[in-house]
């Protein structure tokens, strides 16, 4: 697409920059910026209060970078990309930001709720009539399944083994206990599950989410939001990192020798 | 360098991570929150939170939450705190270990303060204190240091300039004396729940190696106030 007239002169006044789409919007964003500064001192000459309705921010994201450079139609750098929100976030933050609200909704998006949405297993009832839910959970290389059951005394068995012997450390057996505690059904319920790899730590913390995705179905949603916002109904994401070639280890260097 | 990848569902809805490796930098994608463990805040109804905290609810609803880490737990004994004395206690990464000690420390300075209780006479019995978790925190507010020593190079000398510290300086200052102190000056026989738990007792009492170590601190930086002008920050 070509970009200057006849004579050889460029049409855009910034085309010599490289990127005259993303600085005529940086331009255009400080001139916004400056309009709310000289409203709000405005306001403030004519003794006015100013007006301090908050927009709901947790709602709505900025555009990526990637939908900003399709936007724009040019590539951009990262660190353009974190000045341009910088001075998006300042324009909001101001107390006039509201006069420009058309402005920033261009550069703006929903994020819906409901796309955490998780669907909830209805529970289901064995021979005996007692009610029970399955869940699976895992931590670094431990996968575990944990079979939930109502009407229990608290017994919890991992592999066959009573947790008293298969955990034989406090830490790992307070995590096991956590959802129940949490939602302060420690004696309700029976367990049994199964679980391999990972180490001790590992296996507990897998036991764990399964425990607290099967308790879900026993549950109303208020409390599996309170779960959530615990961090017992996501999945751990650290592993170990790798080694690199030309460090002893993930992240330790070998011995600096001056000569 | 490895390639950091993110958790979560859809990596187009997050934001894009940068092709090179931070030098620091997490699994979890930046949007993520912190867990918040405690109970007693999810009973309070809708109508008695504060402004602030009623739009962290907001905000918490939309954006997805870190998993707990395996030191926490909603139960009344996890206290993080004493999890970070722990931590800092802890050597080889044998926690099993440390966390003993801390439990056995917590226990001895328990049966003392008992033997106390049982001895005194009826009207001071209520002026002693029982629970080794507030013996702990006050002995480790009491330790605290209020400014600090900082190295400032101004024109080839290096000069001592008193600083104000941040918060978790303070308590990451308290911790260290504290278990150097247990470590060094200790009888060959001696062990170390015994060693901290006299420790503990003797700072709740504001008495003590480690008071007179935070004194003399104290005392430098009072000396050193001429330099004070040299910080800038």
């Amino acid at each position: 697409e070509i970009q200057w007239g006849e004579d050889g002169r460029p049409f855009h006044f910034l085309f010599y920059t490289g990127k005259q789409s993303y600085y005529s919007l940086m331009h255009e964003t400080y001139e916004k910026v400056l309009n709310v500064q000289k409203h709000q001192d405005q306001l403030t000459d004519q003794d006015q209060p100013s007006q301090k309705e908050k927009k709901n921010l947790a709602g709505s994201r900025w555009l990526t970078k990637i939908e900003l450079e399709e936007m724009l139609l040019e590539k951009l750098s990262d660190n353009d990309y974190l000045r341009f929100i910088q001075l998006l976030q300042k324009l909001v933050t101001l107390p006039c930001g509201d006069i420009e609200e058309k402005y920033i909704q261009k550069f703006s998006k929903e994020v819906p709720a409901q796309l955490q949405k998780v669907v909830i297993e209805p529970l289901k009832y064995n021979e005996q009539g007692v009610a029970f839910s399955t869940g699976e959970g895992m931590r670094k290389t431990a996968r575990a399944t944990a079979v939930v059951y109502d009407n229990g005394t608290g017994k919890v068995t991992v592999n066959g083994i009573d947790i008293v012997h298969y955990f034989p450390v406090l830490q790992d057996r307070e995590q096991l206990l956590f959802p129940f505690q949490f939602l302060d059904r420690v004696g309700k319920h029976d367990m049994v599950c199964t679980v391999s790899g990972g180490g001790r730590s590992a296996q507990a913390g897998a036991i764990r989410l399964a425990s607290a995705k099967a308790l879900r179905s026993f549950v109303t949603e208020k409390e599996v939001e309170f779960m959530r916002q615990a961090g017992l109904l996501t999945v751990d994401p650290r592993v170990k990192e790798r080694k690199k070639p030309g460090q002893e280890g993930a992240r330790r260097k070998f011995t600096w020798k001056k000569r | 360098m490895a390639a950091p990848s993110a958790a979560g569902l859809g990596r187009r809805l997050r934001a894009w991570l940068p092709r090179l490796t931070q030098v620091r930098w997490s699994r979890y994608n930046p949007s993520f929150l912190e867990p918040e463990v405690n109970k007693e805040l999810y009973q309070k109804p809708w109508e008695e939170l504060s402004e602030e905290e009623k739009e962290k609810m907001e905000l918490k609803a939309v954006r997805p939450i870190k998993a707990a880490p395996p030191n926490v737990s909603s139960s009344v004994f996890s206290d993080p705190v004493i999890s970070k004395f722990t931590n800092m206690m802890m050597k080889n990464g044998n926690k099993v270990l440390a966390r003993s000690l801390m439990a056995q420390t917590l226990e001895a300075i328990k049966r003392k303060q008992l033997e106390k209780y049982h001895k005194a006479p009826e009207d001071q019995k209520e002026a002693i204190e029982c629970n080794p978790y507030i013996i702990f925190h006050q002995a480790l507010k009491n330790c605290q240091p209020i400014i600090g020593l900082s190295n400032i190079t101004k024109g080839g000398k290096t000069y001592q300039v008193p600083v104000p510290l941040k918060d978790n300086r303070k308590r990451f200052l308290a911790m260290k004396w504290l278990i150097t102190e247990c470590r060094e000056n200790k009888n060959r026989r001696m062990l170390m729940p015994e060693k901290l738990s006299q420790e503990l007792l003797q700072a709740f009492n504001n008495e003590g190696p480690i008071i007179k170590k935070k004194h003399v601190l104290h005392k430098m930086a009072e000396a050193n106030r001429a330099y004070a002008h040299f910080r800038w920050w």
